[in-house]
């Protein structure tokens, strides 16, 4: 059986990057004990798939899967209820004082950006951690999402903007 | 370069990914822009406070495990059950069973199988289902997956459906068996899976079929024209005896 060797090899590849699927699909998913099936079920394919690997970057691949398997748990757990729909247009909000605000943002406590955070839509979220935290290039951005690579940056633009806003707004309402 | 086209670029600029020339013309724009200015010091502002202050979720322990021991291998080191929440018509009836079966396996592997072929095609039987990798050609029609099996192995085995004698074809897939290369040729019977494998051995004289049981699965073999055949199920041993003739009728 090939099957030991196919175990070793995908644990070398896969194994580093538990904690950052583990992650956005805790992000993407909004709780743990869901994270965690959208994780296994992820894994479970990209064993099944290994084969189809031909890329540099397995992280890229990975989160990849990580994605189209939270898109199939929206379906299967919860339809009916769109969590992925298309954010609204921010283009008429103007930043009043972008330069005030910077070195606020900079202080805003993580308990408060985690709640801003989870308000946002998905397709939001998502772009911002594959940049912010996973430091993806647009191009790996645009593989993950499967959006044109052209639209990664006003998709990043756009989410920016929103979690600015959400701040903002935060930060009026005591 | 000017201020709409500049402003527009900035997320690229700040987030390095746009080439040499561009950022340097960005560059000369932003320093004396005052309203670019801020806007770049905003993205980097919200850009610090993700990566110092955003909650990041690790992934627990008991994840890896579980991963671990959801994989398919030989002899799998089961935890917990594995979900079994997609596997469709196949696993929901047997998934009860399977878990229990998977825990036997582990537990039997431990004293030799005095048979290493029947706990091998019982293995495989059971990784089948588990591994979600049931079939590569998921289709009734045996001239589909004849020619499929044939152009990726070296023989050609019997393949046919037997829907109206109760055994309705569902596909085939590639997988080994005591070391050999063999086609699997899955077949229903109810709720029931049966797998039938297919391979050259070194034997190739042609031999009755012959019953093992073990772990609540029988296993049928027999060989016929040069061809080695394993079938195995959780259908009733009759059922099994009777799909075998079936086969061998062919």
């Amino acid at each position: 059986m090939a099957t030991d060797s196919r175990n070793r090899r995908f644990e070398l590849l896969a194994m580093p990057h538990l904690d950052a699927a583990f992650n956005l699909a805790r992000w993407l998913t909004g709780n743990t004990t869901d994270a965690e099936d959208v994780v296994q079920d992820a894994y479970l394919r990209a064993f099944r798939y290994l084969d189809a690997f031909r890329g540099d970057n397995f992280r890229v691949w990975l989160l990849t899967i990580v994605r189209n398997s939270f898109l199939d748990w929206l379906r299967d757990n919860r339809s009916g209820r769109l969590v992925f729909q298309p954010a609204p247009v921010e283009s008429d909000w103007i930043d009043p004082t972008p330069g005030a605000e910077a070195m606020l943002l900079e202080r805003v406590d993580s308990e408060t950006l985690a709640i801003l955070m989870a308000g946002l839509p998905a397709e939001y979220r998502e772009v911002l951690i594959l940049r912010e935290i996973e430091d993806m290039s647009y191009k790996d951005i645009a593989e993950v999402t499967g959006i044109p690579a052209g639209t990664v940056m006003s998709r990043l633009s756009r989410a920016r903007l929103a979690l600015r806003k959400a701040w903002i707004e935060n930060e009026k309402t005591p | 370069m000017n201020h709409d086209r500049a402003k527009a670029l900035l997320p690229a600029y700040a987030d390095r990914q746009i080439g040499a020339i561009r950022r340097f013309l960005l560059g000369r724009h932003v320093a004396r822009c005052t309203s670019c200015l801020a806007e770049l010091e905003a993205i980097h502002a919200m850009r610090t406070a993700i990566r110092t202050n955003l909650p990041i979720h690790r992934a627990p322990p008991s994840l890896a495990m579980r991963i671990g021991s959801a994989l398919p291998r030989e002899a799998p080191p089961v935890v917990r059950p594995p979900s079994f929440a997609r596997f469709g018509w196949a696993g929901s009836a047997m998934a009860g069973g399977l878990a229990g079966v998977v825990l036997t396996l582990a537990v039997t592997r431990l004293t030799p199988p005095p048979d290493p072929l029947v706990a091998d095609v019982i293995a495989d039987h059971v990784r089948s289902m588990m591994g979600e990798h049931l079939m590569d050609v998921p289709t009734s029609d045996q001239h589909t997956v004849k020619p499929w099996l044939s152009a990726r192995l070296d023989l050609s085995p019997v393949v046919k459906d037997l829907t109206p004698e109760g055994y309705p074809l569902v596909g085939g897939r590639l997988d080994y068996v005591d070391g050999h290369r063999a086609a699997a040729i899955v077949y229903r019977r109810d709720k029931h899976v049966i797998n039938l494998f297919a391979f050259v051995s070194d034997d190739r004289s042609d031999a009755a079929p012959a019953r093992d049981s073990r772990d609540g699965f029988n296993v049928i073999r027999w060989r016929m024209g040069g061809l080695t055949y394993v079938a195995v199920s959780d259908v009733e041993a009759a059922q099994l005896m009777a799909f075998v003739r079936l086969v061998e009728s062919g």
